[in-house]
């Protein structure tokens, strides 16, 4: 019996979706290989030696710590950074999506600081006020305007019969926000954080690199860096891969439940 | 079902409807919207006086783009009037409220409520405690015939059980009269004849008092105790016919044809093709 490819048969989609997903990662650990055989570099280690450096890493930790060490202290910042970011980004686009004179009033200081790339406040937030609290506010600038102007934008799109209904319905004020505002935003909150964590993300391992008192996976990888341990290095790498990774497609999961628990497609 | 003879003898003749004949209940008197916008003035509504009766459906037509809908959202209370007076059962209306349940023509439903959450909003809204709410809702989709769909979410309804759940949720809150708002106008054809015949039932099951605002003469004809013909903008009432008959209603009978021609030629005089 001979095997026939059915695109109709979604046992097959996937099969197919799996296969070439994994050749392509085949295909990229094959090329680093060659390359790192061809240049023949200390700097870029071979795809093995890195296998052995991450393994050695979970097991032996580095400078004293553990893996897990490292990698809790990047989240801790990461989720302090986030939840902060929510504080104030949800009220105040909830609010600025409402009242076009606030809209209007704000908007020149937010297109401002908006452009300003997230990084460029790291040394100031970290040697400016504190090497504790400084990536935690980095991770909060790169979550929060991504977050904001998808809030904003999702009160704007709230559908205006939507409103009317719930007056006709004899909603005042504080219903029409609990019972129809609040929810068409949701979904818009939920794109706001799923952008907010990709760029947060990509902030707190640099934010680390500048501050001498965090010990999470940004510190550790300029350490072993600078220490010339570059399988070590590289092992890294994959491991912020991995995180990075972890968190976008989690967000990405919540925010396509959440939009279809609301009734966006 | 149709009674071709009933509705012959009743034509020009005693009022038999089903509903009640009531005391006059909501005044409308020298209603009037002008828009300005810019220095531009645009006049929608020119002196309108209407007495809608309890337990009437009394329908509204008119050339597309006339103000009908103005008429139905200052009545709804969701836009103010320039100048002009309604009252319902001797109250002024200014702000929307409960007493007026209105019907979308786009459904106007909360898409992450299921079915019943839909219609119980009002309940909500006015503090109806949970358990009584439930009932109440579930009262109403049995009327509208989707019992059957209480759990369901919004999108996995067609459009015809949509405006039933839109219909349902309006009703539910026992107003004083609901406003419809082209509520049929989003269906196709076959459903929008369902959805007619599926509110004649419900009239003859609440005695409600309704407004029903359509561009189709057939579904006015169809459904209306009693059909106000617009005029062009600025609208005013060019006329009201009165329709004695039964519901429901022989689309076939030569009363029925006669009828619908005269009001489309009545429109194609304020210059509008239908």
């Amino acid at each position: 019996m001979t095997f026939r490819y059915d695109d109709n048969n979604k046992y097959h989609r996937f099969g197919r979706y799996a296969l070439v997903t994994a050749m392509s990662l085949v295909a990229f650990v094959l090329v680093w290989w060659v390359v790192s055989i061809i240049a023949d570099t200390n700097v870029l280690p071979t795809p093995l030696e890195t296998v052995n450096a991450l393994v050695d890493f979970f097991e032996d930790g580095y400078l004293g710590n553990s893996a897990w060490d490292y990698i809790w202290s990047s989240l801790k910042l990461f989720i302090q950074g986030f939840l902060l970011a929510m504080v104030l980004a949800v009220p105040l686009g909830l609010v600025l999506g409402f009242s076009k004179t606030l809209n209007t009033f704000v908007t020149p200081v937010i297109e401002v600081l908006r452009p300003i790339a997230p990084m460029a406040w790291a040394p100031v937030f970290i040697y400016g006020i504190s090497y504790g609290t400084g990536p935690i506010l980095v991770v909060f600038i790169g979550i929060f305007f991504p977050l904001l102007t998808n809030i904003i934008f999702g009160v704007k799109k709230i559908d205006p019969t939507l409103i009317d209904a719930a007056r006709t319905l004899g909603a005042n004020k504080l219903q029409l926000f609990t019972k129809v505002m609040a929810p068409s935003a949701v979904p818009y909150v939920m794109n706001g954080i799923k952008v907010g964590l990709g760029v947060g993300w990509m902030c707190i391992v640099a934010a680390e690199m500048y501050s001498p008192m965090s010990l999470g996976v940004g510190y550790c990888i300029s350490n072993m860096c600078m220490s010339g341990l570059w399988p070590s290095t590289f092992a890294m790498l994959i491991v912020i891969a991995v995180l990075g990774i972890l968190t976008t497609t989690t967000a990405e999961y919540l925010q396509k439940y959440i939009s279809k628990r609301m009734g966006v497609e | 079902m149709v009674n071709q003879n009933e509705v012959i003898t009743n034509e020009g003749g005693s009022v038999h409807t089903g509903v009640q004949e009531g005391e006059s209940f909501i005044e409308i008197k020298n209603l009037a919207k002008t828009y300005k916008r810019d220095e531009v003035e645009t006049v929608a509504i020119e002196d309108f006086s209407l007495d809608i009766k309890k337990g009437e459906l009394i329908s509204v037509v008119g050339p597309s783009g006339c103000g009908k809908t103005t008429i139905l959202r200052m009545i709804a209370g969701l836009l103010e009037p320039t100048a002009g007076t309604i009252t319902i059962a001797g109250r002024p209306c200014k702000e929307p409220g409960p007493d007026r349940g209105m019907v979308f023509q786009d459904f106007a439903l909360l898409p992450w409520r299921s079915v019943i959450k839909n219609v119980e909003l009002g309940l909500e809204i006015a503090g109806v405690p949970k358990e009584e709410r439930r009932e109440r809702a579930e009262k109403y989709l049995e009327i509208v015939g989707l019992e059957k769909f209480k759990d369901s979410r919004i999108n996995e309804l067609s459009g015809g059980m949509k405006q039933r759940v839109g219909i349902a949720r309006a009703l539910v809150n026992k107003p004083d009269v609901i406003l419809m708002d082209e509520p049929f106008g989003a269906l196709d054809a076959q459903t929008r004849n369902i959805m007619q015949a599926g509110l004649v039932k419900i009239l003859d099951k609440t005695d409600q008092t309704i407004v029903f605002i359509t561009h189709s003469v057939d579904e006015a004809v169809f459904l209306s105790d009693r059909i106000v013909i617009l005029t062009k903008r600025p609208a005013s009432i060019r006329e009201i016919i009165e329709i004695p008959w039964p519901r429901p209603r022989d689309r076939a009978s030569p009363e029925f044809t006669a009828l619908r021609k005269r009001i489309l030629e009545e429109l194609e005089r304020e210059n509008v093709l239908e």
